[in-house]
């Protein structure tokens, strides 16, 4: 089937208006929040469950690659169509189908955006916990593919934590419902499964979230370091007291700068590094925790701890943090961000040799990371025109990855691997684990044509054939 | 047989002649549901596992995994046993890291030993040591780490029940409420794949999106798609302080205002716990001489930092006097340990008392508690079958257990009918019942994992895909899988 025929199949499917085919589209369809390009043969826009899997079945007859996509916010290289083929965009599926507080559920098509959800629910005093630093923009949809972290995540979870059933459309149009409105369904969790499989597996076209009541009492503080280390031991020294606080959230001086420059929430720019610090729980025993918190950096030199006196402190202090990948703009045109992860008690000593790598290669590193969960997030600035410098951005990004790796860690908290991180899968994987991965995959998608080339390294045989 | 028996000797080679059990004594110990294995293994780490399994991939044995056997009765029969993998001796904790509030630990390891290891210097440990049905030296935590930690998982049989096994099923107890499941806690996992390979995903952070997330694929497993062999979970610290409070209701109208009540507040218990009189009666619980059940008891488990857990007692003995609680008891940490020890050793005890028990376990959305033990305790009322209901209210579970003697199978057929009543109200409720524990000759006329939905032929891809030969626990697991 040639394009043209694709695309008229396409029109019949989903009406001519939710087909995108012209160059101009196609093009606005090749990147994403990552490095990585590819641009696709057509962008398809459905409005129900059974379109997807009119799409998907489509697909599957005439063996062309396809793949989910949201918003766009990847930061790896998901959501890019290297091998061409159709992208699925949800941005039309974005309803809200039930809010049902009495069973804590909430049913959502994939693209409602999470803060859309999270909003909605507060008002009613209720929570969904995974907040990912883009989650004005981000959908639902995308952080089930990318089992999406956030600040909160050090006591709650990431999103497969929070994620009790789904709608799935597998590779031959065939629609599955899995887990559900009750929790413990028998059988495999395909949920836990599907969360976290970077589109490579299926198509999400319903979730249903787990929620829970908003916490009676937040207190948000604001810790100041003279050195990054100080910020780093005092964040091992409050979890070793047996506190788990709901966030541990740690900026640099390069990252406080940027962000000084954008939003101007009144960080000191003359500190090596904050710590954004949350309780949250009933109040009951809180002010003895916080107290017993300042106590602890003060043993680890703090410079001052600042305490948000109401709400429009607290959204202050939390403003220059959920905008702080934005505002490195400011100092360089790009950024790459490494995700690796590290047990949170290798912070000090990977974070130094962060710093190390960075004058190794003479490139501009900003720290802004989950602390509390070992999350750093690197971010190495550059300008992409310059390809010396972009070189040297990718060999720093794989030497970070293989820091982390050789910490006891990960190549990816929050982030996933898509294509970005490939060959750094192997700096935790053998080819045995790495099998086991391509099994699955083709337990779903003999023919790989669903979101491919993603996520899991060809393997070797495979890769010489191509 | 005489040619498998032979096969096995090879096995001797790699195992040790002590591990490799093949006499009719030790086989019966291990028969599953009436069929007995030809041979009973006991590999002593992840390699001699791998070398087992592979053996009988190769020469397409059916093999199901073990580790203390307190979970074996769940599930369909086997359609085909011949090997029976013991992890007892894959014993090991591997990494204690208390520092990270992480431990990585063998399959075989027990859930009790797990938590002494995680005791501090005063020995104050989650579970109570001093209680435990076991000899001191019994305990494999020579090496205290004093950090005052635990995992958080308190399923049913706390006391006897392997890591690898509580994994396997997925088991959990009444304070999932608060610390949630073991697919929560669960970091990374380790296991031999039915040909024999060992791969390995996850590790020690709480975040980690590198590949698939398969240690949630293992956890429930039931060994369909290989043995287990190593995990890591993450710790949480010792809850400052620890407290139960009891109320008796004299009907279930009043027990559920008073839980749902509770459950609808900010307040943060770590288990509400409805229950009938015989499920308290049948805990032998002697750490509240006065208290008197009522019809139905609400236990509370009470796990925070001191004030808070001061304020939620002084808050929910208002709202149990609000909602006529005929009588209420409190205690502190160490009776606390006691009475959850007895609420995770109840399916154990009444196994041992009943020899015809079945066990079902109801899941549905978590507002439908109600319905669910009203219909129970009517139904089997009416049929006049002694029985046991606990609820894990605000999780969405009930626990139901029906107490047939030896001399009961008069009794069977109503039985049956019952749970397939039980099953159909809970696919209503958005749920299904899945039965834990049941005679063998009454499993074929039950649904054992109840109905199974749309996603079946999702799982029936996976199954084929990762274990062609149909050589772990075949036919055991949903669907016949």
């Amino acid at each position: 089937m040639d394009n043209q025929e694709l695309i008229e199949r396409l029109r019949e499917i989903v009406g001519p208006e939710n087909v995108l085919a012209s160059e101009m589209d196609l093009m606005l369809y090749s990147y994403d929040a990552s490095l990585e390009k590819g641009k696709p043969d057509v962008v398809v826009l459905p409005g129900s469950t059974e379109e997807v899997s009119k799409i998907m079945a489509l697909a599957y007859k005439e063996k062309v690659p396809i793949l989910g996509r949201g918003s766009g916010t990847n930061l790896t290289g998901g959501t890019i169509p290297t091998k061409g083929g159709i992208v699925v965009h949800f941005s039309r599926m974005n309803r809200i189908l039930k809010l049902d507080y009495e069973n804590l559920t909430a049913t959502v098509e994939p693209g409602v955006i999470t803060l859309d959800l999270q909003t909605r629910i507060l008002k009613d005093g209720f929570i969904y916990q995974p907040d990912p630093a883009s989650q004005k923009v981000s959908t639902l949809g995308g952080n089930v593919g990318e089992n999406s972290g956030g600040p909160h995540c050090l006591k709650y979870g990431v999103t497969s934590n929070h994620i009790q059933g789904l709608e799935v459309v597998l590779i031959d149009g065939t629609v599955i419902q899995t887990g559900g409105e009750s929790r413990d369904n028998p059988g495999y969790d395909l949920p836990g499964l599907f969360v976290g499989s970077e589109g490579t597996i299926g198509l999400v076209t319903k979730i249903i979230l787990k929620l829970e009541k908003a916490p009676e009492a937040v207190k948000t503080m604001l810790a100041i370091f003279e050195t990054i280390e100080d910020g780093a031991n005092t964040v091992s020294a409050i979890i070793a007291e047996g506190i788990i606080p709901a966030t541990l959230e740690m900026m640099d001086n390069t990252v406080m700068r940027a962000v000084e420059a954008t939003i101007k929430v009144g960080y000191p720019l003359d500190a090596a590094a904050v710590l954004i610090i949350e309780l949250d729980g009933l109040p009951e025993g809180m002010d003895e925790k916080a107290l017993k918190i300042m106590e602890i950096c003060k043993q680890n030199k703090v410079r001052e701890v600042k305490l948000a006196k109401n709400e429009n402190e607290r959204a202050i202090l939390w403003a220059g943090r959920k905008g702080a990948f934005g505002s490195v703009g400011q100092v360089r045109p790009s950024y790459l961000c490494c995700d690796g992860t590290v047990p949170r008690t290798k912070l000090p000593e990977v974070l130094g040799k962060v710093i190390e790598i960075g004058k190794k290669y003479n490139l501009p590193i900003g720290n802004v990371f989950h602390a509390g969960d070992g999350n750093l997030h690197p971010l190495i600035m550059f300008d992409e025109r310059d390809e010396d410098e972009k070189e040297r951005v990718l060999k720093a990004a794989t030497e970070i990855l293989k820091l982390c790796a050789d910490a006891g860690g990960t190549i990816s908290g929050e982030h996933g691997v898509g294509l970005e991180k490939l060959k750094e899968t192997y700096f935790i994987f053998n080819e045995g684990d790495l099998q086991l991965e391509r099994d699955i995959k083709s337990a779903f998608d003999a023919d790989n044509i669903l979101n491919p080339g993603k996520m899991i390294p060809a393997a070797e045989s495979d890769a010489s054939a191509a | 047989m005489a040619d498998l028996t032979e096969k096995i000797k090879n096995l001797t080679d790699t195992i040790g002649r002590d591990f490799v059990k093949t006499d009719d004594r030790t086989t019966a110990q291990y028969a599953i549901d009436g069929l007995t294995p030809a041979a009973v293994i006991f590999p002593k780490n992840t390699a001699e596992a791998s070398a087992v399994i592979k053996f009988a991939n190769q020469h397409h044995l059916a093999v199901v995994p073990w580790g203390s056997g307190s979970r074996i009765r769940m599930g369909n029969p086997p359609r085909k046993l011949d090997l029976v993998v013991c992890t007892r001796r894959m014993n090991h904790m591997l990494d204690v890291d208390t520092q990270n509030l992480t431990i990585t630990v063998e399959a075989g390891v027990k859930l009790r030993d797990i938590q002494a290891r995680l005791a501090t210097e005063e020995d104050r440990c989650y579970l109570p040591l001093e209680d435990l049905d076991i000899a001191a030296d019994e305990i494999i935590c020579s090496d205290r780490s004093h950090s005052g930690c635990f995992i958080p998982l308190d399923p049913p049989g706390s006391e006897k029940a392997t890591i690898g096994g509580i994994i396997a099923a997925n088991a959990s107890g009444p304070r999932r409420l608060l610390y949630n499941l073991p697919r929560d806690t669960i970091l990374g996992v380790r296991f031999v794949t039915p040909q024999g390979d060992v791969p390995g995903s996850g590790g020690k952070t709480v975040k980690n999106v590198s590949g698939y997330d398969i240690s949630k694929l293992m956890v429930g497993s039931m060994g369909s798609l290989g043995l287990i062999t190593e995990m890591t979970f993450r710790l949480m610290p010792l809850p400052e302080k620890m407290q139960t409070l009891l109320f008796g209701f004299a009907s279930l109208s009043d027990a559920h205002a008073f839980a749902d009540g509770i459950l609808k507040t900010k307040l943060l218990p770590a288990a509400v716990e409805t229950m009938n009189a015989a499920a308290y009666e049948h805990l032998g619980f002697t750490g509240a001489p006065d208290f008197s059940p009522g019809r139905f008891v609400v236990a509370i488990s009470l796990e925070a930092f001191a004030p808070a857990v001061d304020r939620m007692a002084r808050e929910m003995r208002q709202t149990a006097a609000d909602n006529g609680a005929v009588s209420s008891a409190l205690f502190g940490e160490h009776p606390h340990q006691q009475f959850w020890l007895a609420v995770s050793d109840q399916a154990a005890r009444l196994a041992a008392e009943y020899g015809n028990l079945i066990r079902a376990k109801a899941n549905y959305r978590i507002s439908q508690w109600k319905d669910i033990i009203e219909f129970t305790d009517n139904a089997l009322a009416a049929l006049k079958i002694q029985h046991t209901i606990q609820a894990h209210s605000g999780s969405g579970i009930c626990l139901i257990n029906l107490l047939l003697n030896e001399n009961a199978d008069g009794l069977k057929p109503e039985a049956a009918a019952f749970l397939e009543k039980l099953l159909q109200l809970s696919r209503k409720a958005g749920g299904n019942t899945v039965i834990q524990a049941a005679p063998a000759d009454m499993k074929p006329m039950l649904k054992i994992w109840g109905e199974t939905g749309s996603d079946f032929v999702a799982m029936k891809l996976l199954k084929k895909q990762l274990d062609p030969n149909d050589v772990m626990s075949p036919g055991r697991f949903v669907g016949g899988l």
